[in-house]
């Protein structure tokens, strides 16, 4: 009996009630794989997810697993953006490392196995690591004259901030490639350390920092915006360098090689008869 | 902890020398927007401006959800106002 009571609280999720209880537990779990569960008592699948959740929690004892009614703690919920339930947060050493969003069993098993065993804590590998991903950040800001880092793509925007400045950005006729922070919870973390900036959006032009939505709002206002950052060729300006490419251009249908309707201009042109 | 728009514009007054600290909590409860005018702006570029603050709010920063900032040195306020 002794024993049987014994392996249920070993494999009990902890329920957290407050922000500071979560804030206490991410210092206390730092050096183990903490797997966060924001249910709702409404929701049958958060059920369903809780008993996935016991029986990991038994297999791999090293990891431990909590959950958290979502609308019970709103300031953690809204800080992790957590829009709806059942979803999973996987932090390592205080930091967010991995999110799951939806009932997927066998995808949370697979997502709490690797990184139950990833080997974070060799100092060598994670060395390594280290630099692949600098290399990878510098690579990625360099992408593009200018780069957008947000949430969620231009087309849609996944957040207030975001949204706000790709509008600035088309208004002024910037052009810019983009990339969506949510889709690579590595490149979301390494590029705040990288550049020592805490929030998205981040604009950079030539592989540096400009700033966020603030100082954007700022440069435009100072009319300092146009000169930072490239823009879009307009179609006038496009029209003006293409007519003054050579001396003579001709502007036609096809190309020399393949003859079509403005065919017999171009033996004219050549000086043929 | 205990994130008080109180508790963060004596911080920043502090630490930045402020000469006006004006701070509003936003839509939520963790979600800040902070106006800081300070003579330690002068003849810094709006990014070094910013980073002054994020670095005074370091320990802060984690736990709000939404931050929005504006920088201004004495001079640029007095303008500003003026508007």
């Amino acid at each position: 009996m002794a024993a049987g009571a014994a392996e249920a609280a070993v494999a009990a999720v902890e329920e957290v009630g407050s922000a500071g209880q979560f804030e206490e537990l991410l210092r206390l779990k730092a050096k183990s794989l903490l797997v966060v569960h924001f249910w709702a008592p409404w929701a049958p699948q958060c059920a369903q997810m809780n008993e996935v959740m016991a029986e990991l929690a038994k297999e791999l004892p090293q990891v431990s697993f909590v959950k958290l009614e979502a609308e019970g703690v709103p300031e953690v919920s809204e800080k992790y953006e957590i829009s709806s339930v059942p979803t999973f947060l996987f932090f390592k050493n205080s930091q967010k490392i991995d999110r799951l969003d939806g009932a997927h069993a066998p995808e949370l098993t697979k997502k709490v196995q690797r990184h139950a065993s990833s080997g974070s804590f060799l100092p060598s590998a994670n060395e390594h690591l280290k630099e692949d991903l600098n290399l990878r950040l510098k690579k990625l800001t360099h992408a593009a004259p200018c780069m957008l880092f947000m949430k969620g793509t231009p087309q849609e925007p996944r957040c207030g901030f975001s949204k706000q400045m790709v509008e600035i950005l088309h208004k002024h006729n910037i052009q810019f490639s983009s990339f969506d922070i949510f889709s690579d919870e590595e490149v979301r973390q390494g590029l705040k350390a990288y550049s020592s900036w805490p929030t998205y959006p981040q604009l950079y032009v030539s592989g540096e920092l400009i700033g966020g939505l603030d100082i954007i709002k700022e440069l435009e206002a100072s009319e300092e915006l146009d000169t930072i950052c490239p823009k879009a060729p307009k179609l006038e300006e496009r029209l003006k360098v293409l007519t003054n490419k050579a001396s003579v251009m001709l502007f036609m249908k096809g190309n020399k090689q393949e003859l079509k309707e403005n065919g017999e201009l171009l033996p004219i042109l050549r000086g043929e008869n | 902890m205990e994130l008080s728009a109180e508790y963060l514009r004596e911080k920043l007054q502090r630490d930045l020398e402020a000469e006006h600290v004006d701070t509003t909590l936003n839509r939520c409860s963790c979600s800040f927007r902070v106006l800081v005018v300070s003579a330690k702006f002068e003849g810094k570029p709006l990014l070094q401006r910013h980073r002054l603050v994020n670095a005074c709010l370091a320990e802060e920063l984690p736990h709000i959800h939404a931050f929005e900032q504006k920088t201004l040195t004495p001079d640029q306020w007095a303008r500003e106002r003026q508007k």
